[in-house]
C-alpha cells in the first residue's frame, strides 16, 4: 500500500486566506503604485474634486503621461533602457507635418518610430553596445534630424482643421487620444501577459543566459521589445502633432523623465524582469491625478519637484529588495564593530 | 486660501511617504533605481485685495467689488527657473494683488505639450481669465479655441501668437521681438559705417518664436539697410552662455577668425558666452562691433567696459505688469475679442543702450 505524502515548500505552505493573499501579492509588483494611487485619489477627492469632475482633463494628462511609458515598459522588462522614445516622438511629429498628404505622413512617422526601434535594437542586441549608449546616440542623432528636416522651426499641418477635430471628444467626452492610449495599453497589455513572446520578455530580463538556454530567441524579443517603445513613442509623435496642428522639433522635452517615472512608481524594476503594464498605468495615472491636482491648487513649483522626487525616492527605498539590501549592510556594519575591538 | 495649499501639499506628502514605506514592508514588489520627474513645474502665487485709499483706487475698487476678485490663470514657459522669469512674477504678482486678482501661474519648460495639458486644466478651471505666454506660437491654436468656446478672455505675453490665431485672443502685451533684431541690426549697420565686414550670428533657442523672430529681424534688416555687412555663419546659443561660447567658437574655426568682425547674439547671456570665445581665440574684442538684446545685469557692464557695442533694452517688469493689466482690461470689458481696441497690442518700449546711455537711469537692468 502505498502512501502519499505532500510536501508544501516556501509560499505554498502558507495557508488560508491571508496566506493566498499574500502569495499572490507576492508575484506582483505593482503593490506600492497601487497604494500610492489609493492615497493620491482620496486625498485629491477630499481637496481637490475638481479633478475628477473635470476628468476628461485628468484623463488626458495621465494619456501625456502614460502613453510613451507604457512603451517603455516593453523594453524595461528586459532589463534594457530606452532613452531616444522622445526625440522619436519630435522627429516622428515633424515627418508626418512635412508629408502633406496626412496619411502618408501618419503611415511614415510610424514607419519612423519601427525603424528606430530596430536600429535601437541592432544596436544593443547584434553589435553589443549598452542601451544607455546606443539609446543616449540614438537620442541626440534623432533630435538633430528633426531641427534639420524642420528647418530648425515648428512645422505645421497643412489643415489645422483635421487636427482641431482630432481633439474634440469622440465617444462621450473621451478624445482620441484617451481612447488610443486605452486601446494601446490592452494591446501591450495581452501581449506581455497573453502571448508567448510577451512573457518571455520577462525571461529575457531575468537571466538572459538562461533565457538562451531555455530556447528563447533573445535578439528576436529585444528587437521586438525596442520596436514597440519606437512605435508607440512615435504614435505620441502623431498624436501630438495631430492635437496641437504643429510638429514642434523640441517637442517631448519633459516625456522622457516622466515616462521613467511612471515606470518606477509602478513597481517596474529597471534590471528587468519584475514589473507589469498595470503597474505603468497605475503609475501613469498616480502623476497626473497628482500633475492636475497640484496645478489647481497653485502648489509652487519647487514644492512639487520636492513633492515627485520625494515620492519616487520612497518609491525606490521602500523596494523589499532595497530594504533587505540596507538591512544586510547594517548587520554586516554592526558585526565589524563587534570584531574590530579585539582584532 | 494660501494655507490651504500648504495643508493640500504637507498631507499629500505626508499620507504618500506613510503609506509607501508601510506597503514597502509588507509588499514584494520590486522596484529599481534612483529615477527623477521632470513633473509639471506649476508655480502659483496667491493676491489678495489690498487696500487702497486714493480716489482712483477707490473707484477701480467699486469695480472689484462688483465684478472680482478675479480668478486668472498665467500659462508661462518659464519661471524662476530662469532670469527673465524670475523678475517677470514680482511686478506680475503685484500688480495682480493691486487689481484683486487671483492668480494661477503654471509653468511649461517650454514643452508645447504640456503647455496644452496646462491650457485644458485651466480651461477646465472656468477662470475669468488667462493670460498665454505661448511656448511654441504654432502650436497654441487649440487652447485659443478651447478657451473661446469656454468664454474664458486670453491675453497674449511676451511673445505673440501667429497673425491668424490673433483674433481668438483679447490682446496683446510684450516685446516686439523682430523689432528688437532689427533694431540690434540698426545699431550693427551704424557701427560697421560702410565698411565690408563678416559677422557671426549666435540665436536663441531653436524653434522658439522669440529666437525665430529675433533671428530673422536682425537677417532681414541687415540685408537691407547694410548688404556691407556680411552673416557668415549662424548657430543657437540656446540662451545659454556656456553653449553659445561654444557654438561662436566653432563658428569662428569654422569661418576663421581673421574673416570675422562682428558678433550679434540675440541676448546678452549668449553675448557674454561669445565675446569668451573671441577672445580665447586671440581676437581684439574691443575692434569687433558686437550687438546684442537685453541690457541685463550682465549686459550692460559689458556696453560699459565697451566689449559691447550696443543692446537693446527689455524690460521684465513691465512685461509682467502689463500682462495683469491686459487680462485685467479684457475681464472689465475694456478691450473685446481682436486686436482692433485701441488698447490691445502694448508693445514695450525696446531703447538701443550704447556707451553713450548704458548709465542712464531708464534704461538701467532689471535681469
Amino acid at each position: 500500500m502505498s502512501q502519499t505524502q505532500t510536501i508544501s515548500l516556501g509560499s505554498a505552505a502558507q495557508e488560508g486566506v491571508w496566506g493566498r493573499i499574500r502569495t499572490v501579492a507576492s508575484r506582483r509588483t505593482e503593490g506600492r503604485g497601487l497604494a500610492l494611487l489609493a492615497v493620491i485619489i482620496i486625498v485629491v477627492a477630499l481637496l481637490e474634486p475638481l479633478v475628477f469632475t473635470a476628468y476628461q482633463v485628468t484623463l488626458g494628462r495621465i494619456a501625456l503621461v502614460g502613453i510613451v511609458a507604457l512603451g517603455l515598459t516593453a523594453v524595461i522588462l528586459m532589463g534594457e533602457l530606452d532613452l531616444s522614445v522622445a526625440s522619436t516622438l519630435a522627429v516622428s511629429g515633424v515627418i508626418m507635418a512635412s508629408i502633406p498628404d496626412l496619411t502618408l505622413g501618419i503611415i511614415a512617422a510610424l514607419a519612423t518610430g519601427l525603424i528606430v526601434g530596430m536600429i535601437n535594437a541592432f544596436f544593443v542586441s547584434v553589435v553589443g553596445i549598452n542601451s544607455f549608449i546606443a539609446t543616449l546616440g540614438m537620442l541626440f542623432a534623432l533630435r538633430g534630424l528633426a531641427f534639420v528636416i524642420s528647418d530648425e522651426a515648428p512645422v505645421s499641418l497643412t489643415n489645422k482643421d483635421v487636427g482641431i477635430a482630432f481633439g474634440q471628444p469622440l465617444i462621450g467626452p473621451l478624445t482620441p487620444r484617451i481612447l488610443i492610449f486605452v486601446l494601446v495599453f490592452i494591446a501591450i497589455q495581452v501581449f506581455v501577459s497573453r502571448v508567448k513572446a510577451g512573457r518571455e520578455f520577462f525571461a529575457v530580463g531575468g537571466n538572459r543566459q538562461a533565457a538562451r538556454d531555455a530556447g528563447i530567441p533573445v535578439t528576436r524579443r529585444i528587437f521586438t521589445g525596442f520596436m514597440i517603445s519606437g512605435f508607440v513613442a512615435s504614435l505620441a509623435g502623431v498624436i501630438n502633432t495631430l492635437e496641437r496642428t504643429t510638429a514642434d522639433p523640441t517637442a517631448g522635452s519633459t516625456v522622457l523623465l516622466a515616462s521613467f517615472a511612471a515606470a518606477i512608481i509602478g513597481g517596474n524594476y529597471l534590471k528587468g524582469g519584475r514589473g507589469s503594464i498595470v503597474g505603468t498605468l497605475i503609475g501613469a495615472a498616480a502623476l497626473g491625478i497628482l500633475q492636475v491636482a497640484l496645478t489647481l491648487s497653485g502648489v509652487q513649483v519647487p514644492v512639487q519637484q520636492i513633492f515627485i522626487g520625494v515620492i519616487l525616492l520612497v518609491a525606490v527605498t521602500t523596494d523589499p529588495n532595497s530594504l533587505r539590501s540596507v538591512a544586510g549592510s547594517l548587520r554586516t556594519l554592526r558585526q565589524g564593530r563587534a570584531k574590530s575591538p579585539g582584532s | 486660501m494660501r494655507k490651504s495649499r500648504v495643508t493640500f501639499a504637507a498631507s499629500m506628502l505626508a499620507a504618500a511617504a506613510l503609506t509607501l514605506a508601510a506597503c514597502g514592508g509588507s509588499d514584494d514588489s520590486s522596484s529599481a533605481d534612483a529615477g527623477s520627474e521632470d513633473t509639471a513645474a506649476e508655480e502659483t502665487v496667491e493676491e489678495t485685495v489690498e487696500e487702497t485709499d486714493d480716489g482712483e483706487a477707490a473707484e477701480e475698487e467699486a469695480v472689484d467689488t462688483a465684478d472680482g476678485p478675479f480668478e486668472v490663470y498665467a500659462l508661462l514657459p518659464q519661471g524662476n527657473d530662469q532670469p527673465y522669469g524670475t523678475t517677470y512674477l514680482p511686478p506680475m504678482e503685484e500688480t495682480a494683488a493691486e487689481l484683486g486678482i487671483n492668480l494661477t501661474i503654471t509653468n511649461s519648460e517650454y514643452d508645447a505639450d504640456k503647455q496644452a495639458s496646462e491650457c485644458e486644466v485651466a480651461v477646465a478651471a472656468q477662470p475669468d481669465g488667462i493670460i498665454l505666454w505661448p511656448a511654441v506660437a504654432d502650436s497654441i491654436r487649440p487652447c485659443l479655441e478651447a478657451a473661446n468656446n469656454a468664454g474664458i478672455p486670453v491675453w497674449i505675453t511676451n511673445a505673440d501668437v501667429n497673425p491668424e490665431d490673433t483674433d481668438l485672443t483679447f490682446g496683446y502685451s510684450g516685446t516686439d521681438s523682430y523689432g528688437q533684431g532689427a533694431a540690434s541690426a540698426e545699431m550693427m549697420c551704424e557701427f560697421a559705417d560702410g565698411a565690408e565686414i563678416g559677422v557671426i550670428q549666435v540665436n536663441g533657442l531653436t524653434g522658439n518664436s522669440v529666437a525665430t523672430l529675433r533671428g530673422n529681424g536682425f537677417k532681414e534688416t541687415i540685408a537691407e539697410l547694410c548688404p556691407n555687412v556680411t552673416i557668415l555663419a549662424e548657430q543657437p546659443g540656446n540662451w545659454n552662455k556656456d553653449e553659445s561660447q561654444i557654438a561662436a567658437s566653432e563658428m569662428l574655426t569654422s569661418v576663421g577668425p581673421d574673416n570675422v568682425q562682428g558678433i550679434y547674439a540675440a541676448d546678452d547671456t549668449m553675448v557674454a558666452g561669445a565675446i569668451d570665445a573671441a577672445a580665447a581665440q586671440g581676437l581684439d574684442v574691443d575692434g569687433l562691433i558686437i550687438t546684442s538684446i537685453g541690457n541685463t545685469f550682465l549686459g550692460n557692464p559689458l556696453v560699459e567696459s565697451g566689449d559691447l557695442d550696443g543692446t537693446v533694452f527689455q524690460s521684465s517688469s513691465w512685461d509682467g505688469e502689463n500682462a495683469v493689466r491686459g487680462i485685467y482690461a479684457a475681464m472689465t470689458g475694456e478691450t473685446d475679442l481682436g486686436r482692433d481696441d485701441a488698447g490691445s497690442v502694448l508693445y514695450m518700449p525696446n531703447p538701443k543702450v550704447t556707451a553713450q546711455n548704458y548709465d542712464d537711469p531708464a534704461v538701467a537692468p532689471e535681469w
